[in-house]
């Protein structure tokens, strides 16, 4: 399973032959199966890279009810490199902190909450003299159920209010749009993004009304999505997207610095401020998928689009589930289609190899659209040393995928996952504004 | 344990930090229980309405100090039990002086009087407001209607201070299977409606007078009404909470554009009630000075909708940057606000 490692003599991605339907309108959605290594599981508490130990996270969430605790500490923000948790909230906020002082104010606050929260324990009592200082929603004891907050920066920050206009990441722009896009604006970007991720949905719900609570003068929510993750079915495999695939058995393997330093972590130097050493480029794409309209799709159209066996994962040519598609000898794409979503989506060539970024999507569910069809889709995120080089060079290679007719892109943003809080005394992005 | 002979007996070894007490009512009647300073008689904690034969927990910070439980059982004088010392030099959370409802008559009989003002001069304006309707001159009654409408939420009603009075007077159309064109719907927000969508001087004549008798009806029903001293401290934070649920969202916007100018007059009620309970709130809410510095960005925040020829923005048309700096304002207020209603609420001592 050394899929971190392109083929030598990869296929390259022609312009894709006519399916039925693939003659339409070109477009994006990254969001489907990406790049290279890993054994996608759901539940922190694995290594990347290896399948899921089967039925162990399940029957140590039955018998606690909770994860432990996730060190909040570190070079880099805990939430990132780990699998995908079972319950998510993506919130963009703005900044309305007035003034440099207040900012630094509000990332201290919010660094408090998430060190407490991700940490657990006791709220503090009041005596007489004032309302509860937690919700309750846990229970008298703050449990940390295996709690990760990222924080992330959008390019809005840096504008002229909080003097941080020469402090800005290098590679941090609005967020390109792409052809058949449907952004509305008031579901995109933001100064600031929050992901809580946790074990269940009470974990997260608590979180982001606690952070909300003790940040309500210094920003305000802009838009929010909330996710999950399945558990992987059948046990061991990789957890599905609401397509019904397997989503995310392809990524780089999080266990080797060497790769994490080449792909996901952001070096100072080459016109990026010291700061951001640590740090991650944190892409967010919310991603419509036409699900009543997929399912009217033969399994055969399905499969060809995806590259890969609906009920397996498969590769088309192959025989397991992290088997690496050997493009070099289907140059015509008589098993894998020049144009199938893993095959643009990753080449697996040494070119493309550089472009890899690590996706970490959740599955959304929000009810319904003005034609009665369900609103559901895909929380695309994904981590990347250099956006241009990495998601928008996938991006870009997907425009003509034949998938686009199945999914619409309507929100998300192009953000900085801040480095990690050192320790006691550290806060988040406290090099950024010092 | 608490019963109405002891008063905390039973607390083995008393230590100092973050602790939860387990305080058993064994005798055979309810009652509240505090944890307090005995010198002084300020709150560390407390549990309210404990049942007889029922277990509670008290959620308390104990430092170095001493401390006694006071027991308040229905029907009996309350008591004091033995003083327990936790040795060294452990700082604790910081306890609370009650307020008592002696404390609390003085605000009352302020709080009163201020309304007994403001219903005056509402008198005065719904009559006016009644006459330009009377009379035909809409555009008089639609001048008429924001002067007299932000002097009625000046006053602070929230919540049922007014009992039905404030229904007739300032009741909203939801809540009525009519909507707007529900008979029960009256007061000012039915003249709003009635003023902004074009409807006749004929056709609204029965409405402004109604609006006035009822102002008539609750100036000389108040002097009887019974205020009660909880509602003091509660309605610090809830006048603006009612603001930031019907008023900022628009909800409350029966046509003039002009719930910024009803959240501005809400302000000016709280203020209001945070002055006359200052002398209590100084020695017992350090935090006060922050209630101030957000009260006063939103009601800058606020000001700047109000234009120069005295028109007000409407919430709708807001932008984005506008609006979210008015919500951060309100939510930190609020947050701010919270604690007054804790601390000022009345207890035995």
């Amino acid at each position: 399973m050394n899929e971190a490692t392109p083929p030598a003599d990869g296929g390259s991605a022609e312009v894709p032959g006519p399916r039925r339907r693939a003659f339409l309108r070109g477009a994006v959605g990254a969001g489907f199966a990406g790049a290279a290594a890993g054994g996608a599981v759901a539940g922190y508490a694995y290594r990347a890279g290896r399948p899921e130990p089967p039925g162990q996270v399940a029957a140590d969430e039955a018998e606690t009810g909770r994860l432990p605790a996730v060190p909040f500490h570190g070079r880099h923000q805990a939430g990132i490199l780990p699998q995908p948790q079972r319950q998510t909230a993506v919130v963009s906020f703005n900044a309305t902190a007035d003034g440099h002082a207040e900012l630094t104010d509000l990332l201290q606050t919010l660094t408090d909450r998430a060190r407490f929260l991700t940490t657990g324990g006791t709220p503090p009592p009041v005596g007489i003299g004032a309302p509860p200082s937690d919700s309750g929603v846990l229970g008298p004891t703050v449990v940390p159920d295996g709690l990760t907050v990222t924080v992330g920066v959008g390019p809005s920050l840096f504008d002229g209010r909080y003097g941080l206009a020469d402090r800005k990441p290098a590679g941090l722009t609005a967020m390109t749009t792409f052809p058949n896009d449907n952004l509305d604006p008031a579901q995109c970007g933001g100064d600031l993004i929050v992901q809580l991720s946790g074990g269940h949905t009470d974990t997260v719900v608590h979180a982001l009304r606690d952070i909300a609570r003790h940040t309500r003068g210094g920003m305000q929510a802009n838009w929010r999505i909330d996710g999950f993750c399945s558990p992987a079915r059948p046990a061991g495999t990789v957890p599905r997207n609401l397509l019904g695939f397997m989503d995310g058995i392809a990524n780089p393997d999080t266990g080797s610095a060497a790769e994490m330093d080449g792909l996901i972590w952001v070096r100072p130097g080459a016109g990026e401020p010291a700061w951001t050493a640590g740090g991650s480029y944190f892409v967010v794409r919310l991603i419509r998928m036409l699900v009543e309209f997929w399912d009217r799709v033969g399994i055969g159209e399905q499969e060809g689009m995806i590259g890969r066996r609906r009920a397996t994962g498969f590769p088309l040519d192959a025989d397991s589930l992290f088997a690496a598609p050997d493009y070099a000898l289907d140059p015509t794409g008589d098993m894998i289609a020049l144009n199938a979503h893993i095959r643009l989506a990753n080449p697996r060539t040494p070119q493309t190899a550089s472009s890899r970024i690590l996706r970490r999507g959740y599955n959304y569910d929000r009810g319904i659209d003005a034609v009665g069809d369900l609103d559901m889709g895909l929380i695309f995120t994904c981590f990347q040393q250099d956006i241009k080089r990495q998601f928008e060079t996938v991006q870009t290679r997907l425009i003509n995928e034949p998938l686009v007719d199945y999914i619409s892109p309507f929100g998300g943003g192009y953000f900085f996952a801040l480095p990690g809080v050192a320790g006691p005394g550290d806060y988040y992005g406290r090099a950024m504004v010092s | 344990m608490v019963n109405t002979g002891t008063c905390g007996a039973g607390w083995q070894h008393p230590e100092p930090g973050l602790q939860t007490l387990r305080i058993y009512d064994g005798a055979t009647e309810g009652g509240d229980i505090d944890l307090i300073d005995p010198a002084n008689g300020a709150v560390y904690g407390e549990v309210e309405m404990l049942g007889p034969g029922t277990t509670a927990s008290m959620s308390v910070d104990l430092g170095s100090g001493s401390y006694a439980f006071r027991c308040l059982f229905d029907d009996t004088d309350p008591m004091t039990g033995s003083v327990i010392k936790i040795d060294g030099h452990v700082r604790g959370a910081t306890p609370i002086l009650p307020v008592t409802s002696n404390d609390l008559l003085g605000p009352a009989k302020e709080y009163q009087a201020y309304v007994t003002a403001g219903l005056a001069v509402l008198a005065g304006q719904t009559h006016a407001l009644a006459a330009a309707v009377q009379a035909g001159d809409l555009a008089a009654a639609r001048a008429a209607w924001l002067p007299a409408h932000l002097t009625y939420e000046r006053l602070g009603a929230a919540y049922g201070t007014f009992g039905n009075f404030d229904d007739e007077i300032d009741g909203r159309a939801t809540g009525l299977a009519g909507g707007v064109n529900d008979p029960k719907f009256t007061g000012f927000y039915r003249l709003e409606y009635g003023l902004w969508h074009g409807q006749s001087a004929a056709e609204l004549t029965g409405p402004a007078n109604e609006l006035y008798h009822d102002v008539l009806g609750l100036q000389s029903a108040f002097p009887t009404m019974e205020l009660s001293l909880l509602d003091i401290g509660l309605r610090t934070h809830e006048i603006l909470e009612n603001a930031l649920e019907f008023q900022l969202t628009g909800t409350d916007d029966y046509g003039s554009g002009t719930t910024l100018a009803t959240t501005a007059a809400n302000i000016t009620g709280t203020e209001e009630l945070l002055q006359i309970l200052h002398p209590l709130l100084v020695p017992r809410y350090p935090a006060l000075p922050r209630v101030y510095t957000w009260l006063n960005r939103l009601q800058s925040l606020i000001d700047a909708q109000h234009q120069a020829d005295g028109a007000w923005t409407p919430v709708t048309a807001l932008s984005t940057a506008d609006r979210q700096q008015i919500d951060a304002a309100i939510g930190q207020a609020l947050q701010e606000l919270a604690p007054i209603a804790a601390i000022t609420e009345p207890r035995t001592t």
